[in-house]
């Protein structure tokens, strides 16, 4: 333990004094841990933002609508051909035949729409028909007035419920309850307005404007295609009412026992399930650049240690005849090529600190702990290994012909 | 394992008694040159050094002096013939047990002082204690001890490229005498140095004998032989002359 006490204090003082040369021999491994930890903490940044945004339906809540969210490529094919749409019957039908639920609301949706008020407007709004329980459900909450209720709804009255963006948009210094405004030509009064959201993934969700389910049936779409929302009590009961959903709905379309579902059933893993799907691709890129620079970094910092062994041919001669063993020289090498990978590595997880502070302003990058420690870990061991080629070559010289070799 | 045994025991009946330090018995050093040429550095070489004895080896570049300095010194093997060192037979030894055998028994000074530059005086004359395991504290205390006994210890912060060149050799006695080696072994040690310095030089080695060390001096300097007290001339790879000075 003493030797490799030396060997680490030898290591240092090598360092020191190549600096420029330590510099350019590390840069691989540099490039190679900050790319690895920038990459991860994008991931992470993303991953804790759609946990948070766009996978956050509301506490046990999953979704019935035409098409499941997280089927790609011949799945997504075959789900365009065959899945029918949700029609407010199903709705009624879910509604009425369920056993336990906290709620269950529907919503369908025109795509984006231009609002107008008072010769302002605002493009590629989120225009929704919502049944009234759905802000329960929903992300949205009631920020001032009210939410649309069991009257709107009944009556079809020709009122809305607006997101913050029209309220900075049309009435900055106005309390906008009780003014008209124009979605797609057709006036509505707003009788409320939802509490900031926020954004996602640079999209902003206060960008909407929410009408009763049935005037939105009376003024857009007659039929439209909906997506039924669930809330279960809790999240062992929702597994339950999943089952339970489908089992229905496979009846009530008479689906052979064979045949898969003509409908998704969407909930938070649904999502997360597809965004995981996305990000492993991502990460499986990653780490194959990553091993490519750790290789070419590797090769490197063992072509260094090679011409170093050289290099200090005479001073292993002098620490031979003094009595250093194969093990002691071995030490000193391995531990000088590990040292200065770790030192490589470092370096990449202060450039990748801050890299990731910079993406973080514009985009979304939260640095995992387990990064760092696997940027380390990982250029140590690269180090360690590409470094015991040159150690062992310096550890077999032979005592005589290293001290005759010109210092 | 049992033959191992016998051979082991064998060995133990034939090794020299206590007041011999070094024993080496028809050495041989061979070295193979390829097209069946053979060049003979060693060709049978026997002699016997007792503890506390001051000894030159002399001859002339090519005598194959080095060859038994090397050999001696347990950084070379010899090609057959036998070797013991303070009692050990260490002509049969592996690299490794070779390593411990130079950290423990052998103090080197080299004509070429063979100093790390990097490193200060101190550290240099603290590496076979490094290399034998001691720990640090222990070890500063051994070195500055060291350093003391060739007054160096104000200088034990320079680097060797600070030093001037007798100074040089004088941290490599002190590196040398650190571990409390059986023998020194001192390979031309005045070589690089101007005449007045070299007499100083040896005057420390004087002292080192006074005080009880057995060294083993190899120069081809008649001069520097003469401070001896026991000169072997080795000629063609042979003991020419073994003669007693003083």
């Amino acid at each position: 333990m003493i030797t490799s006490r030396e060997a680490f204090w030898i290591a240092l003082e090598t360092l020191r004094t190549h600096k420029l040369r330590s510099f350019l021999t590390l840069l691989g491994v540099v490039i190679a841990t900050t790319t690895l930890i920038v990459v991860m903490s994008i991931i992470n940044g993303m991953n804790l933002y759609i946990a948070d945004h766009i996978a956050n339906l509301g506490a046990n809540v999953f979704i019935l609508s035409q098409y499941d969210w997280s089927a790609t490529g011949e799945d997504w094919m075959k789900m365009q051909r065959r899945n029918k749409a949700i029609r407010i019957e199903d709705f009624e039908f879910l509604r009425d035949s369920i056993k336990s639920y906290k709620s269950i609301g529907a919503e369908a949706e025109i795509g984006e729409a231009d609002v107008k008020y008072k010769g302002h407007i605002l493009h590629e709004v989120d225009v929704s028909g919502d049944t009234p329980n759905m802000i329960d459900i929903g992300q949205a909450k009631v920020g001032s007035g009210r939410y649309l209720n069991d009257t709107d709804y009944a009556h079809e009255s020709m009122v809305c419920f607006i997101g913050q963006d029209l309220v900075t948009e049309f009435f900055p210094s106005l309390d906008p309850i009780g003014k008209d405004v124009n979605v797609s030509g057709i006036p509505f009064r707003v009788i409320g307005v939802a509490a900031r959201i926020g954004t996602t993934l640079g999209q902003s969700q206060d960008k909407f404007v929410q009408i009763p389910l049935t005037t939105f049936r009376k003024v857009f779409r007659a039929r439209p295609n909906l997506s039924v929302d669930v809330q279960a009590w809790d999240a062992e009961e929702m597994m339950v009412l999943e089952d339970e959903v489908r089992a229905l709905m496979r009846a009530r379309r008479h689906i052979p026992y064979h045949d898969t579902d003509n409908f998704g059933i969407n909930a938070s893993d649904t999502i997360m399930g597809l965004w995981h799907q996305l990000t492993a691709s991502i990460f499986a890129v990653t780490v194959g650049i990553v091993a490519v620079f750790m290789v070419v970094g590797g090769i490197v910092i063992m072509n260094i240690m090679l011409a170093s062994v050289t290099e200090r041919t005479h001073e292993i001669g002098i620490r031979k005849s003094l009595g250093a063993r194969r093990r002691d020289i071995l030490m000193q090498f391995v531990i000088e090529a590990s040292l200065m990978a770790l030192t490589g590595g470092a370096a990449g997880v202060l450039i990748s600190l801050i890299v990731s502070r910079i993406v973080s302003i514009f985009f979304t990058s939260s640095v995992p702990i387990s990064a760092v420690l696997v940027g380390l870990f990982l250029s140590t061991a690269v180090g360690l290994f590409f470094g015991i080629y040159p150690a062992n070559k310096a550890a077999n010289l032979e005592p005589i012909e290293a001290l005759r070799t010109e210092a | 394992m049992g033959t191992e045994a016998v051979t082991s025991s064998m060995q133990q009946t034939q090794a020299p008694p206590v007041e011999v330090m070094i024993r080496t018995e028809n050495l041989w050093k061979t070295y193979d040159m390829g097209e069946a040429i053979a060049v003979h550095a060693l060709s049978g070489v026997t002699f016997e050094i007792d503890r506390g004895e001051y000894v030159a080896i002399m001859g002339p570049s090519g005598s194959g002096k080095s060859t038994l300095m090397n050999l001696i010194g347990c950084l070379d093997t010899p090609t057959s013939g036998r070797y013991w060192l303070n009692g050990r037979l260490v002509s049969e030894l592996s690299d490794d047990e070779l390593a411990y055998i130079r950290n423990k028994e052998i103090g080197f000074v080299f004509q070429t002082f063979n100093l790390l530059s990097r490193a200060s005086a101190l550290h240099n004359v603290e590496l076979p204690l490094v290399y034998s395991g001691v720990p640090a504290k222990e070890r500063l205390e051994k070195a500055q001890e060291a350093l003391r006994k060739v007054d160096l210890i104000e200088r034990m912060n320079h680097k060797p490229n600070e030093l001037s060149g007798g100074q040089r050799q004088r941290v490599a006695i002190a590196r040398a005498l650190v571990n409390n080696p059986s023998i020194i072994l001192a390979d031309e040690p005045t070589g690089n140095l101007d005449s007045a310095t070299g007499e100083e030089i040896m005057d420390v080695f004087e002292r080192l004998y006074e005080s009880g060390n057995t060294i083993v001096l190899v120069t081809h300097e008649h001069d520097i032989a003469a401070h001896a007290h026991r000169i072997i001339h080795v000629r063609d790879g042979k003991i020419e002359r073994d003669e007693s000075v003083k």
